[in-house]
Formats: C-alpha cells, sequence, structure tokens
C-alpha cells in the first residue's frame, strides 16, 4: 500500500491536472445539458446576486427618469385644466353677452381690455379697438352688467376709457321706479354715490338706477347700479345714496361700444 | 489561503462580467479580470489550488456561453498552471517582471478566447483587442502590485486630489 500513497503524492500535482482536464473534457463532449446544467448553477451562484442589484439599480434608474417625466406631463396637464378652465368662463361670459340687446339706435362694437390702471381701484382702461373700428371720443362702453364708461382717447388700434369708479366721471341717472333724477359719481373711500339727491327725494335701499341720457353722452336706460344704502341726515338738504355698481370693475373683459346708428 | 478567499474572488469574477465589464470598457477594450485574478493568485500560491480556481475561474466567466465552457475552464487552468511554472522556473521578484507576467498571460488567453470563440477577423482583433486588452488589464495589475507593496495608500491618493 505504501507504494501506492508513494505514487499518489509523487504525481499528486498531475492528478489534479487530470481531473481538471477530464472535467473540461466532459465539459466540451458532454453536450448541451452537461453545459447547459453547469451553466445555470454558475450563474445562480455567481452571476444571479449581482444580476439582482444591477437590476434593482436599472429600475430606481428608470423609476426616477419616470416619475420626472410624470411630473412634467402633470405640469402640462394641469396647465392645459387652467386653460381650459377660463375658456369655460369665457364661453359663459359670451353666451351671457349673446342674450344682450343694445339700445335702440345703437350698435354694439366689441372689445377686449387690454390693460386697466388705477392703483386702489380701476380709473381707465386699455381696449383694443380704434378709429379703424369705428371708435370715437365720448361713446359710451357697457357689458352685459351694466354701463362701464366712456371712450376719453382714441388711437388707429386702441381707446382708452374712463370708467365710471374714475371721480371725475359723472353720470346723469335716473331713478328707475320713481322716475327721479340725479348726478352719479364715485368718490374714494366711500364708492359710487348718487349725488345732491333732495331728502324729500323719493329713494329707497334696492332701487334700480339707470342712465337719464341727458348728459348727452349715455343713452338713456342702462343700468349704472343699485342702490344699497340711503341716510337722510336732518341738518342736511341731500340725502346720502350709496350704490352698488352693475358692473364689476375689478373684473373688465369683454366690452361693447356703443355707436349711433347713421351719420 | 483559505476556501473563502478563493469565493470572493469568483464573485469578484461574477460580478465584474455582470456588472463592471460594461463600464470599464473603453472604446470596445476591456479589463480581463478573470484572468488576471488567477494570473495574481498564481504568483503567490501553490500549483495545485491555482490550477483549481483556474478552471472554476474559467467556468465562472464563460457561464454566459455554456457551449464554449469547457474550453474557456481548460484554458485558464492551463494559464494558471503556466503561471506557476513561470513562476517557479524564473525569478519574478521585481515589478516589472510580474507585470510582464501578467501583460503576457492576459495577452495569451485573450487569443486563445478570440480562438475558442471563433470570432472573424482574428488578426485585426488581435492588435485592437486581444493587446490592447492585455495593456488595460496590467495596468490595472499594475495598481494592485503598488497597493500591495505599499507604494500606493488611500493617504497618497488623497493626498494627490
Amino acid at each position: 500500500m505504501r507504494w501506492i500513497s508513494n505514487l499518489f503524492s509523487r504525481y499528486w500535482r498531475n492528478v489534479h491536472f487530470i481531473s481538471v482536464l477530464l472535467l473540461s473534457l466532459i465539459l466540451i463532449l458532454g453536450g448541451g445539458q452537461v453545459t447547459g446544467f453547469t451553466s445555470g448553477v454558475v450563474s445562480a451562484v455567481f452571476y444571479a446576486p449581482f444580476s439582482l442589484i444591477k437590476n434593482t439599480v436599472v429600475a430606481l434608474a428608470t423609476v426616477n427618469t419616470d416619475n420626472e417625466r410624470l411630473q412634467q406631463a402633470l405640469v402640462e396637464a394641469s396647465a392645459k385644466v387652467v386653460q381650459l378652465e377660463e375658456m369655460e368662463r369665457e364661453n359663459a361670459r359670451l353666451r351671457a353677452i349673446l342674450g344682450f340687446t343694445p339700445p335702440e339706435n345703437y350698435t354694439l362694437i366689441p372689445a377686449e381690455v387690454v390693460s386697466v390702471s388705477g392703483d386702489h381701484v380701476s380709473l381707465a382702461a386699455l381696449i383694443n379697438r380704434g378709429t379703424r373700428d369705428s371708435v370715437e371720443i365720448d361713446q359710451p362702453l357697457i357689458n352685459e352688467q351694466g354701463l362701464i364708461g366712456r371712450v376719453v382717447s382714441v388711437s388707429p388700434l386702441s381707446a382708452t376709457v374712463q370708467l365710471l369708479t374714475d371721480p371725475t366721471a359723472r353720470v346723469a341717472v335716473r331713478i328707475a321706479d320713481s322716475r327721479e333724477m340725479g348726478i352719479v359719481k364715485y368718490q374714494v373711500g366711500t364708492g359710487m354715490i348718487l349725488d345732491n339727491f333732495p331728502i324729500q327725494g323719493s329713494i329707497k335701499e334696492g332701487d334700480l338706477i339707470l342712465s337719464s341720457g341727458l348728459g348727452g353722452i349715455y343713452p338713456p336706460g342702462l343700468v349704472v347700479g343699485t342702490v344699497i344704502a340711503v341716510e337722510r341726515p336732518e341738518e342736511e338738504p341731500f340725502c346720502r345714496v350709496r350704490l352698488q355698481p352693475a358692473a364689476n370693475f375689478n373684473s373688465l373683459e369683454e366690452l361693447f361700444v356703443l355707436r349711433v346708428h347713421g351719420p | 489561503m483559505n476556501i473563502i478567499a478563493y469565493i470572493l474572488y469568483l464573485l469578484l469574477i461574477g460580478m465584474h462580467a455582470v456588472i463592471w465589464k460594461d463600464v470599464t470598457s473603453i472604446f470596445d477594450v476591456v479589463i480581463n479580470l478573470p484572468a488576471c485574478l488567477v494570473l495574481l493568485v498564481a504568483l503567490y500560491k501553490d500549483e495545485v489550488p491555482v490550477t483549481w480556481f483556474g478552471f472554476l475561474a474559467g467556468l465562472v466567466a464563460a457561464a454566459g456561453a455554456p457551449d464554449r465552457m469547457g474550453w474557456y475552464a481548460l484554458l485558464m487552468a492551463v494559464l494558471a498552471l503556466a503561471g506557476c511554472f513561470v513562476r517557479e522556473r524564473l525569478n519574478l521578484d521585481s515589478l516589472k517582471a510580474k507585470l510582464l507576467l501578467v501583460l503576457g498571460g492576459v495577452f495569451v488567453h485573450n487569443v486563445g478566447s478570440l480562438i475558442i470563440s471563433g470570432t472573424d477577423g482574428l488578426f485585426i482583433l488581435l492588435g485592437t483587442s486581444a493587446l490592447t486588452g492585455a495593456v488595460y488589464t496590467t495596468l490595472i495589475a499594475w495598481l494592485f502590485f503598488l497597493f500591495k507593496e505599499g507604494k500606493l495608500t488611500v493617504e497618497k491618493l488623497k493626498s494627490i486630489f
């Protein structure tokens, strides 16, 4: 037995190398089943953990990219929703305007407000219609709510409108029920008032105030506002009448210039 | 060296094949880490474990090509044995000699791999892939030797940057 042991230790290296050679030959000649099995085992042990890590990292990177893409899409969609909501509101306004009929002998020139000036109160507005659209100075402007003001200056493509909220603006008015007349103006701090209305005059809260047409600028019958407060101080000859303007001067968008028919 | 170290080397080869091979390749020139590791182990270890390690390293490296797995494993085992043979016959104390062994060994392995895979344009690939890959791999081996011999340390690297 000893000689076998000596022989084994003497050729120890060769035995290992021959084993390796034999195993290699088995793999080379063994066919697909042997190599497939070996490859599967080796891959599962030495490749799979790193494939998992790599796939996870790639998936995370993809998730980040997807997330950024979706966030961008969300922002774009939100912007579109806001745009559509705005269009919906515009549509509603235009539908309301469609049912609006101008005063007799007047035609409507549609205009859009380009800008509004004034610090605390809107004093003037720039519209996108001018002399090319037959807009002239002193033409009144209205919207579906009521009287807005008048044109004070005009250029070929635009015009400036003095709004009723300008303290220098005056409108000759008539109370719709009692037919009594007065002058409407705007006071900073107080708001729209009916000026110099006699204390014995017939007026009450809720009365509708219409333009009388006596000033020569505004045609009669345009809604100016509604009475919201009437005070009758004993020591004064005139009432203090506060009005709620018919038009909302904080959200002016589509207006109509009133143009008289014919020459 | 215990068996755990060899298993870690094999895992390193697997990780290189899955993750680092593509990342570290430069114009299709790749680091031949399996051959490099086998030669480095052959420089320091005995023939028998090195032969087996070469065989297993060949298996791991060729797991993606099962039809040529046996050839790759045999080639790597022969490379490991040749590495040991050269180390025993020649004086390989100097860094240059070790690097020359790695360069030559990796180049031979690259050529052998090209022959086994039956790639067309072998002579062109000898220059564009085998030799450049061997040089690239030797560069990595050089860094390894510098670290091993203490000529390159983390502190020195920090001082550079």
